[in-house]
């Protein structure tokens, strides 16, 4: 029973923890730009008065779309968790980013429609990326399945560095940071796809990306296998990289994140696939 | 059994005769109450034939097969002259020339030129449902078509001869018969290509006809070296039975090339992008359920005698790049029937492949591949038929606000593009299979292996990505629009497309039972080994692989059935909320995107081209 425990507990609180590394991300950044920032339970804050708003949709396809986005995304984590099948766990994340851009293209809305399309390459960007790294991982396991992968005590990081560089390139594109934040864009298309949500409707959009902030971090710590201490490490590091990432970066096109992620994160994982497959 | 066989054969060369002459009001009937018959007879024959059952034929009939070749090539010839296409007339020639040789040096053995396996009741029971849905659907679409009475009965006593041709191409055992009959698929995509007789028609006619002959020189070609080699008669099972002897490369191989030209594999995909000019039945039926499926049909058949060698390994890394080149090519495409050429393509590529692995596990998931592929293009296809005829709309970007105007079309043609991508619809499970097996494949040609699993997932990224960009216009409705009336299609349209959706979910929702007591028998007989598929608990096991059932059916309540709801909930008390414009008062047109990949088709097709090369030249080394 024991070894469910955490992994339940995990699930359970996900949009908790979520929540919090986004406050600590937020801080974090503000620090990096010599700002205080606001306080950690700040995203919390915000649910609560997300809740209280009145609520207003655009119509209700699109309205639902972006609540069932946050039960698949939460579901997909729940399978990673609980040791999955991997392929079967990318698909299910690329079912619940589908269901966002479905959302996206429901409404008559430019700034959704833009943010969609481009949150579909986005999706074409970093998806192969990270099937390449799960061929990888079977490569060395003989498994799909991440049970196997948390279970071994020898981390992946050593077998597959190539591999955990490219997820860290591809990561930004996954997150919505800088420089890969197109889908979402502020400045320029107010959001994307969020812009139409508001009130209660904008809360599973936006509790939904605190999810992934779990799911990344877990594809991360994957690469320790049973190694906790590495592995909490790997987190830690990513968790910066990206905050100075983001800080230090300004936003480039759709068409530059494709060419980078499809020239050079794809080909570093390919290499890496090419180096597991041969030895 | 035999008699039940014949009525496949001659039941719809006859129905083809009588709707010839028969009058509107009567053939009507007739088709109707054919397909059902042919559906009845083609699942008895697949519940009772267990065991290959060979048969003979009298032997004038060898002299009528020849005749028939002869007459169809003078055929050829005569529409070479008369459209003035040398290429047609070069392979005319060369296959007349060919034929005629070995009819003269083949020894006249004993054989049994038909045989009828499982995996030939599998294909009959595709063929002959999908065709009789689509003859009846086809009913009301010739009418509306801007022909000559005539004709419009032509067409549809063509369909039937062509279920005919279908059916018996199956069941070849004897390669002569097997080129006259593939032959006949190729005339039948000639005539029906070139239907509407405009120039672009009958331009992609004479491309099809073409490049199919050569599929034909190759078989002639295979049936020389079968002959040269000594291995006796020329029959598939001959062939099998010779699988470890010297000098089998080059015939499978030629076989194998006759296959990938008519799954209108890269470099010839263009006579398939081409056909989609011909009426949309003509597309559903011929250019994507079945007389494409053909070609995993040759490659499965072979599959015993192919596993393992060179051949096998440039089909593997051949269809793994048409795979992703296809999927790539077709981001480029507006009009909606080439879009889904390009998917089919990109799909026959994945059964191609996995009929070439040739191990239980993969030769399941081609077959599911080949079931459910089949009855979702032809549920798409023959929606492209409505949204012509109905809606008037051919290009995909102006389908935005179909969900307005045609809201039953829109969630179909949802539900198609789901089947073809998504869990646990088959397709997806067969994709994944492909996936998971192929990585089981690369512990001894891991190299190989490791290639093609980046070509397929891919490719499957970019597939998923063109399925969204088509899915997001059908869904695409203002927020004034919240009534929702289904529209009306007439009896023929809305009929035929209610029984492809049931049959969608029903083969959906019976896919651990259809792959123990459909897919496994099929997939057993093929390749002459157990297939054992299980259930226990929640997992499903075929062979050593383990599906794990309860996240497909958790998936399932999350995608299709939330898209399908996500189209008809309504909440109430929700005030709304008009679209964000940055105070803009302009009128945005809503399509699609592009991407513009056109400039990479030349390069896919030298690909190809080398793949090929290659294929021979690792048979002949």
């Amino acid at each position: 029973m024991n070894e469910y425990l955490i992994p339940v507990l995990l699930i359970v609180l996900a949009p908790v923890i979520g929540g919090l590394v986004y406050g600590f991300d937020r801080i974090v950044k503000a620090r990096m730009q010599r700002r205080i920032g606001p306080p950690l339970l700040q995203p919390f804050y915000d649910f609560l008065k997300l809740a209280d708003k009145r609520q207003m949709m655009v119509h209700s396809t699109h309205a639902f779309l972006g609540i069932m986005h946050f039960v698949s995304l939460w579901f997909a984590l729940a399978v990673l968790l609980l040791g999955g099948d991997l392929i079967l766990v990318i698909f299910l994340h690329l079912l619940s980013t589908s269901l966002l851009i479905l959302a996206g293209y429901s409404t008559r809305s430019v700034f959704s429609h833009l943010g969609a399309n481009r949150m579909a390459i986005s999706v074409l960007a970093y998806e192969p990326v990270l099937i390449i790294i799960a061929v990888s991982i079977f490569m060395i396991n003989g498994s799909f399945d991440t049970s196997v992968v948390f279970a071994s005590d020898q981390p992946l990081l050593y077998k597959m560095p190539l591999a955990f560089i490219a997820l860290l390139l591809i990561l930004p594109i996954k997150l919505k940071k800088s420089p890969f934040d197109v889908a979402e864009a502020h400045q320029e298309i107010t959001g994307g796809v969020e812009i139409e949500y508001s009130g209660l409707f904008f809360e599973a959009v936006y509790t939904a990306k605190w999810l992934d902030y779990i799911f990344c971090y877990t594809l991360v710590f994957l690469f320790a296998g049973s190694n906790i201490l590495l592995g909490i490490g790997l987190v830690v590091f990513t968790f910066f990289y990206l905050a100075a990432l983001d800080n230090s970066t300004a936003r480039v096109n759709y068409k530059q994140m494709l060419r980078f992620s499809l020239g050079v994160a794809f080909t570093l994982a390919f290499i890496n696939l090419l180096i597991n497959s041969l030895i | 059994m035999n008699f039940y066989l014949s009525g496949l054969y001659f039941l719809p060369l006859l129905i083809g005769g009588i709707l010839l002459i028969a009058p509107a009001a009567i053939s009507r009937i007739i088709v109707i109450l054919s397909s059902i018959l042919l559906s009845a007879l083609a699942l008895y024959v697949f519940i009772h034939v267990n065991e290959p059952l060979y048969f003979t034929v009298p032997h004038y009939v060898n002299e009528i097969v020849a005749g028939a070749d002869i007459l169809m090539l003078l055929y050829f010839g005569w529409v070479a002259i008369q459209k003035k296409s040398w290429l047609v007339g070069v392979m005319s020639i060369v296959q007349l020339a060919g034929l005629l040789y070995l009819l003269k040096n083949l020894p006249a053995g004993e054989s049994m030129p038909f045989m009828v396996d499982k995996l030939s009741t599998f294909m009959f029971l595709l063929i002959n449902i999908i065709s009789g849905i689509i003859a009846i659907f086809t009913l009301r679409y010739i009418e509306e078509e801007n022909c000559s009475a005539f004709r419009k009965k032509f067409f549809l006593a063509l369909l039937f001869f062509f279920i005919g041709a279908m059916n018996l191409v199956v069941s070849a055992d004897n390669l002569e018969y097997f080129f006259l009959f593939f032959e006949l698929t190729t005339l039948a995509s000639f005539l029906f290509i070139g239907f509407r007789k405009d120039e672009v028609s009958v331009k992609n006619a004479l491309t099809a006809l073409w490049m199919n002959q050569v599929g034909g020189i190759a078989i002639l070609a295979a049936i020389f070296f079968i002959a040269y080699n000594g291995y006796g008669e020329i029959t598939f099972s001959n062939l099998l039975a010779h699988a470890n002897a010297e000098g089998i490369l080059l015939p499978l191989a030629l076989l194998s090339i006759a296959a990938l030209i008519k799954g209108a594999q890269l470099p010839f995909s263009k006579w398939l992008l081409g056909a989609m000019v011909a009426p949309t039945p003509v597309s559903a039926l011929l250019h994507s359920s079945t007389m494409v499926k053909i070609a995993p049909f040759i490659i499965l058949r072979l599959s015993p005698a192919l596993k393992d060698t060179p051949v096998a390994m440039v089909i593997i890394g051949l269809t793994g790049f048409v795979f992703i080149a296809s999927a790539i090519s077709a981001l480029s495409q507006d009009n909606f029937k080439r879009i889904l050429a390009h998917s089919t393509i990109a799909l026959l590529a994945l059964m191609i492949m996995m009929g070439a692995v040739g191990t239980p596990v993969t030769v399941v998931a081609s077959l599911v591949l080949v079931l459910f592929h089949g009855i979702s293009k032809c549920m798409l296809f023959l929606n492209a038929g409505v949204l012509e005829r109905v809606f008037h709309l051919k290009q995909s970007s102006d389908m935005d606000r179909l969900g307005e105007s045609g809201p039953f079309t829109a969630l179909v043609m949802t539900i198609g593009f789901m089947s073809l991508l998504l869990p646990p619809f088959g397709a997806f499970i067969g994709k994944w299979l492909s996936i998971e097996t192929l990585g089981a494949l690369a512990t001894d040609k891991r190299l190989l292996g490791a290639l093609v699993i980046v070509a397929v997932a891919g490719g499957g990224a970019v597939l998923s990505l063109l399925y969204f960009k088509v899915m997001g216009l059908l869904i695409n409705r203002s927020g004034e629009k919240d009534h929702i009336k289904f529209e009306k299609t007439g009896p023929y349209y809305a009929g035929t497309i209610y029984i492809l959706l049931g049959l969608v979910l029903a083969t959906m929702a019976g896919l651990p039972l259809l792959l123990t007591y459909y897919f496994a028998p099929v997939a057993s007989a093929t390749i002459g080994q157990p297939v054992p598929v299980l259930t226990e608990g929640w997992n499903l096991f075929i062979g050593t692989m383990r599906i794990p059932l309860l996240p497909m059916l958790i998936a399932f309540f999350l995608l299709p059935v939330t898209v399908v709801v996500a189209m008809f909930i309504r909440f109430r008390q929700v005030d709304r909320a008009k679209e964000y414009m940055c105070g803009e008062k302009v009128n945005y047109a809503f399509s699609s995107f592009y991407f513009s990949t056109d400039r990479a088709i030349p390069y896919f097709s030298a690909a190809g081209i080398l793949f090929f090369i290659a294929l021979i030249m690792v048979a002949l080394i």
